[in-house]
């Protein structure tokens, strides 16, 4: 009798457990699917531009410029540490880190990557920035340890 | 010569307890006299495209004309080009123009805003609008120039659940001096 109770009592929780993991693994797949990885986006940088060179990415993201006319560098909003979160020059609000070891998420959407390239390279260099400078710059992000 | 019905017993206590426990109860529940909750936009759109470098302000900051003048404007919004995709900036327009002050669902306060801004004038900064001055008018100027405040665009440096829409006189925490 004890036996069976015992059985009876693992294999509901058994029934519990699988109620709880079940959609955790289906939240877990969806994410996957949604979000690349940062390294997929790079290599479609990369697949256009030929070659992606982190140096050449650092100096862009510490480069000064006049052509914008929100910032003169990348590190005026986001500081000189990617790892460190940043302040909006104009408005101040606060901006996560850029770099994605200190936040997870960056370099994972690639809609997303493009938009802030258009809006910030606007902004910094007063132009968009060419696909090897968008190389350079997710591989110096991603270089980032 | 036991008197039932007054003095220290069981059912008093008991009937004492309830009583507190329910004022309690009562004024836990009752709604700060000063709750400014503002209804956001759903979704996740307004949050992202213009919640991205600046507070997600609360639509019923300001009137629909305020909001359709700015969302004809994104090409040069505030000195930068913050252009969208038609079917993205749309749909925004639309949620801003249903949620703002001057709709005829918005609530007490939000009319009140409509009202305090002339019927000729689509006010773009909220900050400058005269709900705006009168509500701040006890901050000092040096509170704004703080590192972690910086400027009056920056709605969350001090109200926390702004990106809810709460601006509370008791969800205010304005952070110390630098």
């Amino acid at each position: 009798m004890r036996a069976f109770e015992r059985s009876m009592s693992r294999r509901a929780a058994g029934v519990v457990r699988l109620a709880l993991v079940l959609p955790l693994m289906a939240l877990v797949s969806v994410d996957m699917a949604r979000a690349n990885d940062p390294r997929t986006i790079l290599d479609a940088y990369v697949a256009q531009a030929g070659s992606a060179s982190a140096a050449r990415g650092e100096r862009l993201y510490r480069g000064k410029f006049t052509g914008g006319r929100t910032a003169e560098s990348c590190t005026a909003c986001h500081t000189d540490n990617p790892k460190a979160a940043g302040q909006h020059v104009r408005t101040h609000k606060g901006i996560d880190p850029l770099a994605p070891v200190a936040q997870r998420d960056r370099f994972t959407d690639a809609a997303k990557v493009e938009k802030w390239f258009k809006r910030n390279c606007n902004d910094v260099l007063g132009r968009e920035c060419t696909v090897q400078e968008k190389a350079d710059f997710t591989a110096y992000m991603i270089s980032i340890r | 010569m036991e008197r039932t019905g007054s003095g220290i017993n069981w059912k008093n206590l008991a009937l004492l307890t309830l009583g507190v426990a329910g004022t309690l109860f009562w004024i836990a529940q009752a709604p700060a006299s000063d709750d400014a909750v503002f209804p956001m936009p759903s979704g996740r759109l307004y949050a992202a495209e213009c919640g991205g470098c600046h507070t997600a302000y609360a639509p019923g900051f300001l009137p629909a004309r305020s909001w359709r003048r700015m969302m004809n404007e994104l090409a040069d919004h505030f000195g930068e080009d913050v252009s969208l995709p038609e079917p993205e900036r749309l749909a925004i327009l639309k949620d801003l123009e249903l949620l703002a002050a001057d709709n005829p669902q918005a609530s007490q306060r939000m009319r009140r805003i409509a009202a305090s801004i002339p019927a000729n004038a689509a006010p773009q900064r909220i900050s400058e609008t005269a709900f705006f001055r009168f509500m701040h008018d006890e901050v000092p100027n040096h509170f704004w120039r703080r590192k972690k405040i910086g400027s009056k665009a920056n709605c969350g440096a001090c109200h926390i659940r702004a990106d809810q829409g709460r601006y509370g006189e008791r969800e205010v925490r304005i952070p110390p001096a630098d």
